[in-house]
């Protein structure tokens, strides 16, 4: 279990989100280091991978639009930290995809997206709850 | 070497391990080493360069190492794979990322550059005849070094 409760930041929907996208890096973890031959869990770590990046540009747009909504000062700065994120993941996909999806390059994506998000969620991301919670107080 | 630079890391390590590891960091007691050799089972590297100059080299025992990739993915890992020592050396890079923005409270500008890792090879890294200096540290899963050399690019005051 990656998700830990400490990573709330008292907003429901954006909790929710975070929780779906632990739950989806958790997945292409497991499946990118359970041992298995490469080439037999190939389709299913690509899969697991599709499947967490779908999801990161869908929490990246809501969690944006929350920022604008409650006029989160900080909106700009963090936008351009989601869109670095992002074209960063998708850099390694495009990379991937012209020289093949290897082991070493896939755990490689792992243990990058592991520890970012591990640090935006449990860093970047508190501030929008500080923030929202200072507005209603 | 100067105090402040020392402690501008160990803040960082105590910072991004309690937030990313949720482990404590105890420091024992410094020690100055003739060289700076990566001995343990997994080892990452930090060059600095900018107002200081030098190099930060963390140490960590297999089973630390494990358990660290552990606490962060909750999967069990049995060896230092790619996915083991990448996760290391961004942890790592984050420490000096932290310190190095640490640093620059004291108008000290540096750069880092990314970081080395090095799996189960005894090598030794310094380059100058410089004596570095030693922290061992300890966290509830297990000890492990970090060892500093770091030198004035200018004279500040
Ligand atoms: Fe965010």
């Amino acid at each position: 279990m990656m998700w830990k409760e400490r990573y709330r930041i008292g907003v429901d929907l954006i909790d929710d989100q975070h929780r779906e996208l632990f739950k989806r890096l958790s997945n292409f973890i497991r499946v990118v280091q359970n041992g298995e031959p490469w080439d037999e869990k190939l389709d299913e770590a690509k899969d697991t991978l599709g499947f967490m990046q779908e999801y990161v540009v869908y929490h990246f747009e809501d969690e944006e639009r929350y920022q604008r909504e409650i006029g989160y000062p900080d909106y700009e700065e963090h936008r351009k930290i989601h869109a670095g994120f992002k074209a960063e993941v998708d850099e390694y996909v495009r990379l991937m995809e012209e020289e093949g999806f290897s082991e070493e390059t896939m755990q490689e994506l792992a243990a990058r997206f592991m520890t970012w998000l591990i640090m935006h969620v449990g860093r970047a991301d508190q501030r929008i709850g500080e923030y929202a919670r200072s507005k209603e107080g | 070497m100067k105090v402040d630079h020392i402690n501008a890391f160990y803040v960082a390590i105590q910072e991004i391990f309690k937030l990313m590891l949720d482990l404590d960091v105890e420091k024992g007691e410094l020690r100055i080493v003739e060289d700076m050799v990566s001995s343990k089972d997994a080892n990452v590297l930090l060059g600095i360069t900018g107002d200081l100059k030098g190099s930060i080299l963390f140490g960590f025992p297999k089973h630390m190492a494990l358990e660290m990739v552990n606490i962060m993915s909750g999967v069990d890992m049995d060896e230092i794979d790619t996915f083991v020592s990448s996760a290391l050396g961004e942890v790592v890079n984050i420490i000096g990322g932290n310190a190095l923005t640490s640093l620059s409270n004291y108008d000290y500008i540096c750069n880092m550059a990314p970081p080395q890792i090095i799996v189960g090879k005894y090598k030794s890294i310094s380059m100058a005849s410089e004596r570095s200096l030693l922290i061992p540290l300890e966290t509830e899963i297990g000890k492990f070094d970090v060892n500093v050399f770091l030198a004035e690019a200018k004279n500040i005051n």
